[in-house]
């Protein structure tokens, strides 16, 4: 029973079916972006405490800096590269620009995952709801009011949409 | 970027296997959400981890007898979505939905958050006051053991070698009022107050000391919050002095008294 020291798997990352063999080590932040170059993917605490190496997997955010890669084998994998349709912003991703939910943009990515796995679960969320979903999710720039204010938005635009 | 120390991976799909393989150098894994933050910290190196992931029948979420028996890879996300957990223990599903963050909650297993025995988990104070069980596997047989007696100290439990936790039972008590109040500013709770009473009480101090200390009383207005705060063990850390908890302490064992209608 020596067990495995690297693991081939195929998860769905971006709805694109990718085969890769990773060590088992390799965690899904490094496959995210050294493998793959998906550099939307930041990396700070690696503690599961900043948020801005969330990804979706299966719908689910994780925190990518300390998830194995070799648990994504068969899953759907989902980073901020994947949101946009081409040149057309994310509803998501447009309501952050519009309601300068950002400066500096390190923290962005991952409260734009966060917001897409909020409006999935409660797609009209308050106040309330939406501050304690970013509980594990620090920016130094904004003060935070943007960004509630921008998914608060971005549930306006989805439902219009979706309606 | 941190790099994770080198390991092997095992995958058993049968308990029995996962059996075989556990022991002190090969580390359960599930969620990951502790383990590989101490892995990477330098604080726990194991050369090889077996992933309980395969094992389906570590699944469920079930109705057992009295209670509601959650199985070991059950994350907190979807113990606190189960229809069952939400109908019969929608206290502890609240508990739940209240877990560090919701990255943590959707990875991370209740069983997990017991074996660590971080000395902040909500969980484990959660359950201690609903008189939970941790239900444990070996080659020997299965054994169950109230969580109270399993967490015994700081990131250690009373988990033997060549034991597995299979599983959480947790009694489903219809005329029990529960009630859980935290105080928290950073990722893990300063102190966290759990309690519980029909014909007899249970109450909680969890978070400030190195285990979750338990008090019981005939009723909920039998519990002397200033007397409490005085005995509790509390561990000063940069969350706040000794005073500052033992001060935390008597104001939230009073709210939590009358949370489940006592008296002080």
């Amino acid at each position: 029973m020596i067990g495995l020291d690297t693991v081939e798997i195929a998860p769905r990352i971006n709805g694109r079916e990718t085969v890769l063999e990773v060590p088992v080590r390799m965690t899904l932040a490094e496959m995210l972006r050294d493998r793959l170059g998906l550099y939307g993917v930041k990396v700070s605490c690696e503690m599961q405490v900043c948020g801005v190496c969330t990804v979706l997997v299966d719908g689910q955010p994780v925190s990518s800096c300390t998830f194995l890669a070799a648990d994504t084998d068969g899953r759907r994998v989902l980073t901020v590269e994947g949101l946009a349709e081409g040149d057309r912003l994310h509803p998501i991703q447009q309501a952050f620009v519009d309601r300068f939910a950002l400066q500096c943009g390190f923290c962005t990515p991952g409260f734009i995952m966060m917001t897409k796995h909020l409006l999935e679960r409660s797609p009209l969320p308050d106040r309330e709801e939406i501050v304690e979903h970013f509980d594990g999710n620090l920016c130094r720039c904004t003060g935070y009011a943007p960004i509630i204010e921008a998914v608060q938005d971005a549930a306006g635009r989805l439902g219009r949409r979706g309606s | 970027m941190g790099v994770l120390p080198a390991f092997r991976l095992h995958r058993p799909t049968t308990l029995a296997q996962a059996l075989e393989l556990v022991n002190d150098d090969r580390m359960p894994y599930a969620g990951g959400t502790e383990l590989l933050l101490a892995m990477k910290e330098g604080l726990l190196r194991p050369t090889h981890l077996v992933d309980l992931k395969g094992i389906g029948s570590l699944r469920d979420v079930r109705e057992s007898g009295s209670g509601v028996s959650i199985g070991a890879l059950v994350t907190h996300t979807q113990a606190a979505d189960h229809p069952i957990v939400v109908d019969r223990l929608a206290g502890l599903a609240a508990v739940l939905n209240r877990v560090g963050n919701p990255r943590v909650r959707a990875t991370g297993t209740l069983a997990g958050n017991l074996c660590f025995a971080e000395p902040r988990s909500d969980v484990a104070a959660a359950l201690i006051a609903l008189g939970g069980e941790v239900e444990i596997a070996s080659a020997e047989g299965r054994r169950a053991m109230a969580v109270e007696d399993f967490v015994i100290g700081p990131y250690t439990t009373a988990l033997e070698q060549g034991e597995l936790v299979t599983g959480i039972l947790v009694p489903v008590q219809p005329d029990l009022r529960f009630a859980y109040l935290k105080h928290q500013t950073t990722e893990r709770p300063t102190l966290g107050v759990a309690a519980a009473a029909n014909s007899h009480c249970s109450l909680v101090v969890g978070a400030v000391g190195f285990a979750p200390q338990v008090f019981r009383s005939p009723s909920p207005s039998d519990l002397d919050p200033s007397a409490i705060a005085d005995r509790v063990e509390v561990v000063p850390d940069l969350t706040g002095s000794e005073e500052y908890k033992r001060h935390l302490v008597e104001v939230y064992v009073r709210r939590a008294v009358a949370a489940l209608g006592g008296r002080r």
